[in-house]
Formats: C-alpha cells, sequence, structure tokens
C-alpha cells in the first residue's frame, strides 16, 4: 500500500497550482464570474498550452493518455479555485463517451480536435423532466431521407456556451434504446441560452427542426446508453476530485481565517463552536477524498469499480455542499461578500450537486450493487 | 390552551377590516421580483406610502403605545393583522426599518419622554426610515468592541468611525446607531446610542455587494452597505439611555433582534413550494416520488415548528410574561432550518432550484433567491454560535446564575 502520489503526479499538482495562483486567481475568477463568456478567451489558450486538454486522452487521438488518477489530482488543484470552464466536459466527459461509444473513423475526426483544445464538446443529457436515468431522457429524432431531423430541449446543460459540439442522446423514431448524435452547437435550428441564477454556466439547449447527417450518430444507433454508463463511471470520479478541491479550498481559508479573525481579544478559532465548524469541514474533505480516491485506483486498475464510483459521487457532492456551508458558519458576515470569494464555491458546489447524477440517484445504484434490490 | 386558529367574532370582523383595508389601500406595483436588491426606487416610495396610510391607522407598529403613533393592539390582533399583511406578501413594515423595528421598542423603555414624544410618532407613522448601525469591520460578535467614536462638543457629539453590513437600498433618514462615547473607559461603560440623522454633512453610505440580503421575508430589504462618518456633529440631546450606559441599552435592543418578540412572519417560500411540487409539469409532479414527499414533510415540520416558536415567544412577550432562552431559540432555529429547507429543496426538485430563469426557475425565481438567502441568513442578528451561546446561559447550563433576558416592554 502506498497513499502518496508519483512523480508524475506530484508534477501535474504542481503545474496546477501555479496556474491557479497566478492564471486563474482570486480577481480572474471572480471577474469570470461576473462574466463566464471571458472564459474561453483568457483561460483555454493557456490550459490547451499546459496540455491539460489532452490528459484523458489515448496517444493514438493526440492525448497523452494518463491514468484517471493523473487527471484527477489536475482536477482536484482546479477544484481549489474553483476554475470554470469546458475542461471536464469536452476533455473528460465527452472524450470518454467518445472513446467507449465512436466508431474509429469519429474518434480519428473528433478526439485530437479536442485534445488540442481547437474543438468543445459537452454532454447535452437532462432535459425538463430532470434526471439522469434512462426513462428521463426523451428526446425524439426522426429520420428524414438521408439524415434526422431532431426537436425539442435539454435544459441544464454544463458549459454549452464555450462548446463547439454538442453530444445528445436521444431517442430515434420511438426506439426505446438511446442513440447519442454529435451535433454542432452552431448549427441551424440550435439556440444556447445561458440560465441566470445561482449556478454557473449552466444553459438551456433548444433544438428546432435540426438537421443531423447519419455520420453524426456517435456509434451504432441505439447503443449509446451502455457506452455513456461505462464513460460517465470513469468521468465521474474525476468530478469528484474537483469537489475535493473545493472542499480543501474551503477548509483552508476557514483554518486561515479562524486565526486571523479575532473577536473578544482572542482569535475565534480558540471558540469551541469554531473549531467544530471547521472539523466538520475536514471530515467532509477527507470523506470526499478517500472515497474519491479509492475509486480512482480501481478505474485504473480494471477492478470493479461502480460501487466505489457511485459512494465517492454521492459522498463528494454531499460534502462540497455541507463544507460551503460551514465555511460560511466560520467566516459570518465577510463570507457572504462576494469579492471575498466563499461564495465562488458555495455556488459551484450547488451547480455540480446533481451534475452526473445526485446523490440520491447514485446511492439507488450503490442498492444495486450491494444487492440490496 | 388556545391557539386561537379560529377567530372570535369580534376577531373576525377585525381581520375583515383588515382585510378590507388592505385590498382599498394597497397600492398597484407594490411586488418587487424576487430579489429585494432588484426593488425600484419607484417601488420603495410605494412601499412607504402604504406605510404611512398604515401608520395613520396605528397599524404600522400596532403594538406601541397609541400616544406614541402605534396601535396598542393586543396580542391576537397583532397576529391577524401580520397574517393579513403576509396573506399579500408583505411583512410590517411592509418595508426595510429595522432601526425602527427595533429601536422603537428599546427607545420606549429608555428614552426620556421627550425622546420618545419626539422620535417614537414619526416612525410609528411611516414618517422617516430608520436603519440600524451595529456592526463595524473588527466588531460582529463582539459588539462592545467597537471603536466608532462620538465625542462630546458643546452641544453636539462628533462622530468617527465606520460601519459594516448595515442598511438597505434607497437611503434612511435616520440611523439608531452604538458609538463608543468614552474611548478611555472600562469596557461596556463606555457605549452609547444615538440617532443620527442620515443628511448631516460628513457622512457617506457605499453599497456592499453581498450573497443575498438575509433579510426578513416581505420587507424588500435590498443592498447592506458601509456608512462612514467623517467628523459628522449630531445634536446632543439625540443621546439616548443616557451617556456611557449603552451596553444596558443594548440588551433590550439585542433582545428584540434576538427574537425575543417573535415574528409573526411564515416561511411562506416553503408553503408555496409544497404546492408546486403537487403540481404537475409535462405530466410529472414532483410529490410523485415518495423519497420527494419523506423530505417534504420534513420541510413542513421545520417550518411549522419555526413558526411556533415565534407564536410563542409574541405570546410570551404580549402577556407580559418573562422569558429567557426563547428568543435566540427561535433565531437559531430559524437560521438551521433554512438552511436545511434550501438544501432539501435543492435535492427533491433539481437544479432548477438554483435558476431565477422565467421558463425554469421555480416559483418566479423567489426559490433561487432563497437558497442564496438562507446561507446569508445564518448571521445578521447574531451567529448561530452566538445564538447557542445565549441559550446556555439564559438556561442556566453549567452554572447557578442565569443571565437575564434583556429588558422588552
Ligand atoms: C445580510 C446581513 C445583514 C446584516 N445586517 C446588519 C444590520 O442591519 N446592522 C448591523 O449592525 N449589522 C448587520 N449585520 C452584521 C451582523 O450582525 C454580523 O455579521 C454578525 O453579528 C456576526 O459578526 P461578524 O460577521 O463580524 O462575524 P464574527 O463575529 O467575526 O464571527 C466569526 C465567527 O466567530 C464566531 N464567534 C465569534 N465570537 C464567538 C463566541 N464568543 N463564541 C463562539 N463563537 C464565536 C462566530 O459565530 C463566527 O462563526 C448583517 C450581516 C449580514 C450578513
Amino acid at each position: 500500500m502506498d497513499l502518496s502520489l508519483d512523480d508524475t503526479q506530484q508534477l501535474i499538482q504542481e503545474s496546477a497550482r501555479d496556474f491557479v495562483r497566478n492564471a486563474c486567481n482570486r480577481d480572474v475568477l471572480l471577474r469570470l464570474d461576473r462574466n463566464p463568456a471571458e472564459t474561453m478567451s483568457l483561460l483555454w489558450p493557456k490550459i490547451a498550452e499546459l496540455g491539460w486538454t489532452g490528459m484523458a486522452i489515448p496517444e493514438q487521438y493526440g492525448g497523452t493518455g494518463n491514468s484517471m488518477t493523473d487527471v484527477a489530482v489536475l482536477f482536484e488543484e482546479l477544484g481549489t479555485g474553483p476554475v470554470p470552464g469546458p475542461l471536464f466536459s469536452s476533455a473528460v466527459l465527452a472524450a470518454h463517451i467518445l472513446l467507449q461509444a465512436a466508431s474509429s473513423a469519429q474518434k480519428q475526426a473528433w478526439l485530437p480536435a479536442i485534445s488540442s483544445g481547437e474543438r468543445v464538446f459537452t454532454l447535452a443529457l437532462t432535459e425538463a423532466h430532470y434526471g439522469w436515468s434512462p426513462e428521463q431522457v426523451r428526446m425524439a429524432a426522426r429520420q428524414d431521407g438521408s439524415s434526422l431531423s431532431v426537436s425539442g430541449t435539454k435544459v441544464m446543460v454544463h458549459d454549452a456556451i464555450h462548446a463547439t459540439d454538442l453530444l445528445v442522446p436521444v431517442r430515434i423514431d420511438g426506439a426505446s434504446a438511446h442513440s447519442l448524435l454529435r451535433v454542432g452547437a452552431r448549427s441551424k435550428g440550435v439556440s444556447i441560452r445561458a440560465l441566470d441564477g445561482f449556478l454557473s454556466a449552466v444553459s438551456e439547449v433548444a433544438f428546432d427542426d435540426v438537421r443531423v447527417s447519419k455520420d453524426d450518430i456517435v456509434g451504432e444507433p441505439g447503443a449509446a446508453w451502455d457506452a455513456m454508463q461505462r464513460a460517465l463511471l470513469r468521468a465521474v470520479a474525476v468530478l469528484c476530485a474537483y469537489k475535493v478541491g473545493g472542499c480543501r479550498a474551503v477548509f483552508g481559508m476557514s483554518v486561515e481565517y479562524s486565526r486571523e479573525r479575532s473577536q473578544f481579544g482572542q482569535a475565534i478559532g480558540r471558540f469551541q463552536r469554531v473549531q467544530d465548524h471547521v472539523i466538520q469541514i475536514v471530515n467532509h474533505l477527507d470523506s470526499a477524498r478517500w472515497t474519491t480516491y479509492e475509486a480512482l485506483y480501481k478505474v485504473d486498475s480494471g477492478l470493479d469499480a461502480a460501487a466505489s464510483v457511485h459512494m465517492a459521487k454521492s459522498v463528494a457532492s454531499e460534502s462540497y455542499m455541507r463544507a460551503c456551508d460551514f465555511a460560511h458558519e466560520v467566516h459570518a458576515g465577510i463570507g457572504v461578500v462576494r469579492e471575498y470569494g466563499l461564495t465562488l464555491h458555495t455556488k459551484m458546489s450547488r451547480t455540480l450537486y446533481h451534475c452526473l447524477g445526485s446523490p440520491k440517484t447514485h446511492r439507488r445504484q450503490l442498492e444495486r450493487e450491494l444487492k440490496l434490490c | 390552551m388556545n391557539f386561537a386558529i379560529e377567530d372570535s367574532p369580534q376577531q373576525g370582523a377585525f381581520r375583515a377590516d383588515v382585510r378590507t383595508w388592505l385590498e382599498k389601500n394597497t397600492p398597484a406595483g407594490i411586488a418587487h421580483s424576487a430579489d429585494p436588491c432588484d426593488m425600484t426606487l419607484e417601488q420603495y416610495r410605494i412601499r412607504r406610502s402604504l406605510g404611512r396610510r398604515l401608520g395613520e391607522m396605528g397599524w404600522l407598529y400596532p403594538t406601541l403605545p397609541k400616544q406614541y403613533g402605534g396601535g396598542d393592539l393586543d396580542a391576537e390582533k397583532t397576529v391577524i393583522l401580520y397574517d393579513e399583511m403576509a396573506r399579500i406578501g408583505l411583512s410590517l413594515p411592509p418595508y426595510y426599518d429595522a432601526g425602527g423595528r427595533m429601536g422603537a421598542p428599546t427607545i420606549l423603555v429608555w428614552g426620556t419622554e421627550e425622546q420618545k414624544n419626539r422620535f417614537l410618532p414619526p416612525i410609528c407613522r411611516g414618517e422617516v426610515r430608520t436603519w440600524q448601525l451595529l456592526t463595524e469591520p473588527s466588531a460582529g460578535s463582539d459588539l462592545a468592541g467597537i471603536k466608532t467614536t462620538a465625542i462630546r462638543d458643546g452641544d453636539a457629539y462628533v462622530v468617527n468611525g465606520q460601519k459594516v453590513f448595515v442598511g438597505s437600498s434607497h437611503g434612511a433618514d435616520q440611523s439608531w446607531t452604538i458609538v463608543v462615547t468614552d474611548p478611555k473607559g472600562e469596557r461596556h461603560k463606555n457605549l452609547s446610542w444615538l440617532m443620527i440623522p442620515m443628511d448631516l454633512p460628513g457622512i457617506s453610505v457605499v453599497p456592499m455587494d453581498l450573497l443575498a440580503t438575509g433579510g426578513e421575508g416581505g420587507s424588500g430589504s435590498g443592498v447592506k452597505n458601509s456608512v462612514f462618518f467623517d467628523n459628522v456633529r449630531v445634536p446632543a440631546q439625540n443621546l439616548v439611555g443616557g451617556e456611557n450606559n449603552g451596553w444596558k441599552v443594548a440588551t433590550t435592543h439585542l433582545e428584540i433582534e434576538h427574537g425575543g418578540m417573535g415574528r409573526l412572519a411564515d416561511r411562506r417560500v416553503v408553503y408555496e413550494f409544497l404546492e408546486f411540487c403537487r403540481e404537475r409539469h409535462d405530466g410529472h409532479a414532483i410529490a410523485d416520488d415518495p423519497d420527494a414527499r419523506a423530505e417534504l414533510v420534513e420541510m413542513f415540520i421545520e417550518a411549522e415548528i419555526t413558526r411556533l416558536f415565534a407564536l410563542r415567544n409574541h405570546w410570551l412577550s404580549h402577556t407580559g410574561q418573562p422569558r429567557s432562552y426563547e428568543g435566540a431559540q427561535y433565531s437559531l432555529r430559524r437560521k438551521l432550518s433554512g438552511l436545511d429547507i434550501a438544501s432539501r429543496m435543492l435535492r427533491i426538485a433539481g437544479p432548477r432550484v438554483l435558476s431565477k430563469d422565467p421558463r425554469w426557475g421555480p416559483l418566479e425565481g423567489t426559490v433561487e433567491y432563497f437558497q442564496r438567502d438562507a446561507i446569508t441568513a445564518l448571521h445578521p442578528g447574531a451567529t448561530t454560535d452566538i445564538q447557542r451561546v445565549i441559550m446556555a446561559r439564559r438556561i442556566g447550563v453549567g452554572r447557578r446564575e442565569r443571565e437575564q433576558a434583556g429588558t422588552v416592554r
């Protein structure tokens, strides 16, 4: 047993830390929070240059084929920002869906462009009756001569505002099995509308008789769901690491503040009530961390990772949200001042709570893995 | 015991009067969007005008004595009045007036007769709006550690310093303010309260950008501010409760702020959310799911217990009974249940509760706003930790000597 990071991982961690400290410091984060559209011009070229867009993609498609744990180490650091942008959506989630689902010609056509950062893919799955289960995904496509026609609405799509390409699960001609379509984000009939609120970079994507060539059916028609599930199982663990980073950041902020803020003539961290809040945060952090990294280890070692991944996702989502709540208790007034930066995490912890399945959804799957039903 | 769910004939008649009056006198356009920070000046003025009309009836401050412009209403009638206001989505006063809500009852206890006659009627009649100025950059929970000074100079006090997290959008006429009048004095024996007219030279107000307002539902509080005092001369007759006696005065103010009088405002958003979950959208109702129903029941219970604590405090305070930990208990419960309810909403209704989009955000954005406000509302008044400290001292945990509640009329 060795729970430490290897040399490669330490290098990744250092360069990501440097990125968060400099290129993506708090001023930049606050600016992007006010104006998310600037993410691509301010951050993306640097992210691509660092090679992060290719980390989760095999060498034959222009990437560096790192392990999921390597990728997670990067995402943990990005989560400390929290650094926004479509890196996860495109270079991890979409890339792995394509690896699992696409034909080899499609992989050759799309993955190198994702790997270089030239194209940005995102998954547009969830609909009005929100959820990540197959029965909640109903959007229809219709065969119409040599192409397909797609109409309907996807909601709560992450990073669509940054995307060049959408991966859209649909049911073709009333089939119960899902097919996956690649749709250009700027195709005729596609409209993307960012949703305002306590959310980051989430949109409604409406399709109005969008024409899709049959070459853009990803892999075999009707075979999308299982392939997506396999990809999701790998990608989810990386998203968890991002939340671990978020927990770590609010933990660090809280400890620091408990030392420097003084009331009643003493550091507030001397009050046992404040200590209790900080202890809650670190307990959430470590629960998220170790469930996440064991799941990643299983994914990378080819072991059966399902139960671990479902557990990690349900723990990490809840932990990030609760860690932020306790960090607010520690900070009181200053914590809700937007420019202080804590609320960036609070908002992110909520935005990602349901992404790729809520804790409840994953607990349901865990019930099955544990053969309780 | 009688929880007076049914009005007596006389109370029923009062309710009918209030309802008819409100129907006739509530101006159009009083509602603003879910986020009080979006309230326009025009909407604020509309609220103030309703305030003045309520003031004429003695209903703006219904429990204060008639001789100072209040309504002298008993506990039941006050409940009815709050009820009827809540029915149309408003609170009493229908605008942010924390300095009046807490300052007026404090002045009633600590002011001279002359001060009561000077300060209370304009507040009760809705002619002025008052902020409360306590917190400073280095003094939040530790209120006695404030640094803003007010030094006597002839017939005035000269005020210098900074307050933070105070007030609301669209300014104030006056501010109920705690200051240090004896910078060399012993802790707790160096403080005083001043009513400061906000148009005096040397005052500047700078808005803060917060996650939400943490305010009372229906009052349209709006943004918080920093207020800077630069050699502001405040008439000496505006010092209330005696020079350097401000800590005693503060115990009254804080008792009210910590919920000692019972705020009769339901968490409307919870009851509306229950309705939203019963409704069908695209053939689905959130309440179809048994897990969601279980969460909704928890939310309902949380909201009801909080409501009952408020009702109890209101009853205790209006029947002149002694209170100890009850104010802090209500306040703590309201804060923690708010956060709990907000996360349950997210759990059962999905990310749309985070959206204020007209198409996807439930209840015209009020749920999205509540997601932010439940976090923000943990802090105003006193943090959850401080509420626990107060409860323990008042109950006498680990000590025979119990701390007394602050004097409220
Ligand atoms: C939305 C909002 C509205 C507000 N409105 C007003 C207003 O109208 N007027 C006004 O004057 N102020 C207002 N405030 C300020 C508010 O009263 C303070 O934020 C609050 O009292 C806490 O002070 P603080 O923020 O300085 O936190 P601190 O006092 O610095 O607290 C930091 C942490 O230390 C803990 N702590 C401190 N002392 C103790 C102790 N003795 N034992 C245990 N734990 C302790 C706290 O619980 C907290 O966890 C408002 C604040 C907010 C956020």
